[in-house]
């Protein structure tokens, strides 16, 4: 299995009135290339809180103290990866919605109520295949012009075509700027010299201050009258955006990409976050509790249609859930979390039947079966504070498996069997590996 | 599977001390005072406000009153018009007719937040006992406030306030009325919406529906969740109310020339505002001091508002 | 057909408001005796009570209030305003004089408030808890808490009483002979556009030069207001679900600012817009006392102190008809940015 996107020891806190809250302990998840991947955990266990980190749009007052954060998005990549915690903020404004999307659990919020829909999912297309779309509409003012005689038509057509390679020559060279791997900035990452760290945050800091598109192209636009080259992409754009509804298979696609986010149903409202979320063909889609606003019937909809989706347009998923008969039914491995550390990881199969960490066996305990008689099981006990959480492993005040070192310790990751890890202090002895 | 039920309580549940332990609402106060206190400007705007105030409680004592059965009137130290600018004897210097503009200021603090205070308190218990009634009775009561509130909201307010202070005789007194009279509107439409908000909640029905009578749900409920946005306002209201009091003042429209109210100080100063050639600056005391007062006051109540609304504002509490 | 009905219902709403504002006014004036109205008409020292009485029933001012405030209303409906004692003409002629000076000043405000207010908000928000957005904070709370008054008087004060620059009034002398001469065309009333109309630039740059003062003492105080606004609204727009979306899709900062967060932040400014400006066209009657402007604020203030019930009357009206149609305005502008409001 060859890994998509990977954490290491992600430590993320976030500095409120009442101190610093330590939302993430440390943790270390890989997200395999072609994979459903799941992320289970009680609200507040920090589920959310890693994948915004994963791609940096922690609200402040969080703040991503350490750790690294890997993507294998290129062959052309190191062995290693790529930690995009070095990176520029233009870097990862290239990679959101790019390689990477997410999709949050308010459809209705997520969805800006002063745009119609073609606006916001056309959005996405502009923001990462802005190329794309000037050629596009380029190819077609070309095969227009051999039929325009009227030499002003001619002249705008031409006038629109050198706007649009323009643009696209700029476009190609803010890419180039921004995202290509420099050597240096490779070398400048494995040294400790503090000369050369500094000359790299000075190519960072260089690149935060650079363009999309040069000051001609930015002056034209804002031109009253020139500034109307640039409607025709949008037209472009539109299409794509009814391709892609249909694609999704919602029904209507050119009367809904003229409505307004408040005219359609939460079902209907999701999907429109999906289609932007996907507009790019990202490598991997992160679902933060997706359905949880909505029906029943909706949810299974939506479920299935992400899942259609895994097979044709993305290569991961990243679901994050409680419910884990979702992680049952779709998901290859899942991860469990308590208190912003991870408890377990392994194939979905493999921890129904083993579980080894104590809190993944009280949760799995907890769901009622069919056949249980007599009173739920419960775990005892409340979340910590993350303030001032435990000490040792998070758990240790609710686990009724607690040794003495739990309260002192924090368990490292082992791995217990092939793709399987657990911290726990139960099994330090029982290493497959050393 | 294990069942066994463990009675150990986590002692991590403990978080900051004692504060678990009070009253919610406490809680909240408590907070919110810490965030006021941790805000330079609102410590600068109490600073003010508080010096303001020390200065009014101890005018008597500051600037001992000549005639001491009308201590606003400001003594005189003879009948020239023309100012005299700060000496030993008036270290601030005189209005015309050499009334000392320092007595102006220290006894002018006391108008100042008699202004103030009162007609923003007449405008919150009138507002708010309208609004009250628009809002949670509705029907007639809606229709018929609503209709008064946006006939006053269209009468031009300067106009309004000159013609009336005109009918009813000139004074600070006057001006007091007029404010009082005219500004209330804003505090029922605020109130009335709040209202309108939580008046369909589940817990006001639940309230109604266990046999609570009118007074009580909007005494117990109602009033605690929309009093926020009344307070803020309120508070916001008194440095306005202030400016708009010295306008009228300065318009002529106030006490007559001696009586110590800022407003009245500046308008004194008309006729000098620019010196005779030579000295175009010559007068520059008489306009600076007393409007800086007024400024520095009304600066005060801002911050003091602002940072309230900071705190206080149920939509930006809690980050 | 739905626009049109809202339209109707609110100016028929605006009528009656309209009537309310009027009855208002009218009582308060009334509330004085008649002798002390007719005052207003007395040219004289001393006059006997029997010229006092035909003064007051010429003037009708012995009827009850209500039959008088009939008798105005058949008299404004068929154009007839009466006559201004302030202006010495009738009031329809005065505010025909007066109201272009009022529009100048209105004119060159608003839109420079309206583009101060917005830029510094928007950065206030932006770069929060930074430097800059500190200086913006001080500069608006500095701004609303000074009385306009000072601040006129301080500015005339220093750049006019010390540095001779930025005179009161509208125009100099020498130029003001030269407008009223005969072969110079007065159009609007509106002195900066009349002297383009008239392509005289001197008089242009004269009257700009004349109007600088109280443009900048009114647009400091007024962008006071619109900065905090929008600094607040920005915030919490800032603070939307979609703002995050737009960011995990890739949006770059600028574009999510410009697109996203400051077009939802900018409804409630415009509603603010609305209100200054009616407020502004009440004649900013304290600048244009300091400034020695004869606008409709300096004519309504003499009025309501000389009890010049006329004009007193009319201005109410005027400013109620501009205040209602904003409003008016400023719901259909919000109608048609927001999609979700609908005109009920």
């Amino acid at each position: 299995m060859k890994p998509l996107v990977k954490t290491e020891n992600l430590h993320t806190n976030f500095y409120t009135f009442e101190g610093a809250v330590k939302a993430l302990n440390g943790v270390s998840i890989v997200v395999n290339q072609g994979e459903t991947y799941a992320l289970v955990g009680e609200s507040g266990c920090g589920k959310s809180v890693t994948v915004r980190s994963m791609m940096r749009i922690v609200q402040s007052p969080g703040k991503i103290e350490d750790g690294r954060i890997l993507i294998f998005f290129n062959e052309k990549d190191r062995e290693q990866g790529i930690d995009i915690l070095s990176r520029s903020e233009a870097f990862m404004e290239s990679m959101r919605g790019n390689q990477i999307s997410m999709i949050f659990q308010e459809a209705s919020a997520a969805l800006n109520p002063v745009l119609n829909i073609s606006a916001q999912v056309g959005e996405s297309f502009f923001a990462h295949r802005s190329s794309e779309m000037l050629a596009l509409t380029e190819t077609a003012i070309r095969a227009e012009l051999p039929n325009t005689r009227f030499p002003l038509a001619r002249a705008w057509k031409k006038f629109q075509i050198a706007m649009y390679e323009r643009e696209r020559a700029d476009l190609e060279a803010y890419h180039v700027a921004t995202t290509g791997f420099d050597d240096r900035l490779y070398a400048i990452e494995d040294s400790l010299d503090s000369e050369t760290v500094r000359e790299g945050s000075g190519i960072r800091r260089r690149r935060e201050r650079l363009h999309k598109t040069s000051l001609l192209v930015r002056f034209v636009k804002r031109l009253p009258i020139l500034s109307h080259y640039y409607r025709r992409v949008g037209r472009t754009v539109h299409n794509e955006v009814v391709e892609l509804l249909t694609k999704l298979g919602i029904p209507n696609p050119q009367n809904i990409a003229e409505r307004y986010p408040h005219e359609l149903s939460g079902g209907m409202q999701q999907r429109i976050v999906i289609a932007m979320a996907l507009a790019c063909n990202p490598l991997m889609l992160i679902a933060d509790e997706p359905t949880s606003n909505l029906d029943v019937t909706i949810q299974a909809q939506i479920v299935e249609l992400i899942r259609t989706l895994k097979e044709t347009v993305i290569s991961s998923v990243l679901y994050i859930t409680h419910d884990l008969g979702l992680v049952a039914e779709i998901c290859d491995r899942v991860t469990v979390m308590y208190a912003g550390d991870t408890c377990e990881t392994a194939a979905v199969t493999e921890i129904f039947d083993t579980p080894l960490h104590p809190y993944t066996k009280g949760l799995l305990s907890a769901v009622p079966k069919v056949e249980q008689q007599g009173e739920l099981a419960t775990i005892p006990g409340s979340v910590p504070n993350l303030v001032s959480p435990p000490q040792g492993c998070r758990f240790h005040p609710r686990c009724p498996h607690a040794m003495d070192i739990c309260k002192v310790e924090k368990p490292q990751q082992i791995e217990y069997s092939q793709g399987h890890t657990v911290s726990c202090h139960l099994y330090t002895g029982r290493n497959s590996r050393t | 599977m294990e069942t066994e039920i463990m009675v150990e309580q986590p002692e991590a549940a403990a978080g900051h001390k004692g504060h678990r332990d009070m009253h919610p609402r406490l809680r909240e106060l408590l907070f919110g005072l810490k965030r006021f206190i941790s805000s330079p400007l609102s410590v600068i705007g109490l600073t003010i406000i508080v010096i303001f105030g020390l200065m009014a409680l101890f005018a008597p004592i500051i600037e001992p009153p000549k005639t001491p059965n009308n201590p606003y009137m400001i003594p005189h130290t003879g009948w020239e018009m023309q100012p005299s600018p700060p000496s030993m004897t008036h270290p601030l210097g005189t209005l015309p007719q050499q009334y000392d503009i320092l007595y102006g200021i220290v006894w002018g603090t006391r108008s100042a937040f008699v202004i103030g205070v009162a007609v923003v308190l007449a405008n919150l218990i009138v507002g708010v006992f309208l609004g009250v009634l628009a809002g949670y009775f509705g029907g007639a009561f809606d229709e018929i406030i609503m209709r008064i509130t946006d006939i006053f909201f269209a009468i031009p307010f300067l106009i309004m306030a000159m013609a009336l202070v005109v009918v009813i005789g000139r004074g600070l007194g006057a001006i007091i009325l007029v404010l009082v009279v005219l500004n209330w509107p804003q505090y029922t439409r605020i109130i009335r919406s709040e209202i309108l908000i939580i008046r369909d909640r589940e817990f006001v029905q639940a309230a109604r529906a266990s046999g609570a009578s009118h007074l009580r749900i909007m005494f117990k409920h109602i009033l605690p969740n929309t009093i926020y946005s009344v307070l803020i306002l309120a508070s916001l209201s008194v440095g306005a109310t202030i400016l708009n009091a010295a306008a009228l003042s300065f318009l002529g429209l106030g006490s007559d020339l001696g009586y110590a109210d800022w407003g009245q100080m500046v308008a004194s100063a008309r006729n000098w505002i620019v010196g005779p050639t030579g000295q175009p600056l010559a007068f520059w005391y008489l306009v600076f001091i007393p409007g800086f007062a007024i400024a520095l006051f009304v600066l005060g109540w801002n911050l003091l508002g602002d940072a309230a609304r900071d705190v206080f504002d149920p939509k930006q509490r809690r980050k | 057909m739905n626009l049109l009905s809202y339209i109707i219902r609110r100016l028929l709403l605006m009528i009656l408001v309209l009537f309310g504002v009027t009855f208002i006014v009218f009582g308060v004036m009334l509330l004085l005796p008649p002798g002390m109205r007719v005052a207003a008409f007395v040219k004289s020292e001393k006059i006997t009570p029997d010229q006092m009485n035909a003064m007051i029933k010429q003037y009708g001012m012995d009827q009850p209030a209500p039959v008088q405030y009939v008798h105005w209303l058949e008299n404004m409906l068929q154009g007839n305003f009466g006559y201004s004692s302030t202006a010495s003409a009738p009031v329809l002629d005065a505010f025909k004089q007066y109201l272009p000076v009022t529009l100048e000043l209105v004119l060159y405000t608003m839109p420079l408030m309206i583009i101060v207010g917005i830029v510094l908000g928007t950065i206030g928000a932006v770069r929060k808890d930074e430097p800059a957005d500190h200086f913006t904070r001080v500069f608006a709370i500095v701004g609303y808490s000074l009385p306009t008054f000072w601040l006129g008087l301080l500015l005339l004060m220093l750049l006019y009483g010390l540095l001779g620059i930025f005179p009161p009034g509208l125009l100099s002398n020498k130029l003001t002979n030269v407008i009223n001469s005969p072969g110079y065309h007065q159009y609007t009333g509106i002195l900066t556009l009349d002297a383009i109309l008239n392509w005289r630039w001197p008089i242009f740059l004269d009257a700009l030069y004349h109007l600088f003062l109280p443009v900048v003492n009114l647009v400091i105080i007024q962008s006071a207001t619109i900065v905090r606004l929008t600094r607040s609204s920005m915030l919490e727009s800032l603070g939307q679900d979609y703002i995050r979306t737009a960011t995990a899709k890739g949006v770059d900062r600028k574009t999510i600012i410009r697109r996203h967060a400051r077009r939802n932040a900018l409804l409630p400014v415009v509603t603010i817009s609305g209100v200054l400006f009616a407020t502004l066209m009440g004649g900013a009657v304290i600048t244009e006392t300091i400034f020695n402007r004869p606008g409709i604020g300096l004519w309504t203030a003499r009025a309501a102190v000389l009890l010049d019930v006329p004009a007193v009357m009319f201005n109410a009206l005027f400013l109620g008809v501009v205040f209602v149609v904003i409003n008016l305005v400023v719901d259909l502008i919000y109608a048609y940015v927001d999609p979700r409001v609908r005109l009920t």
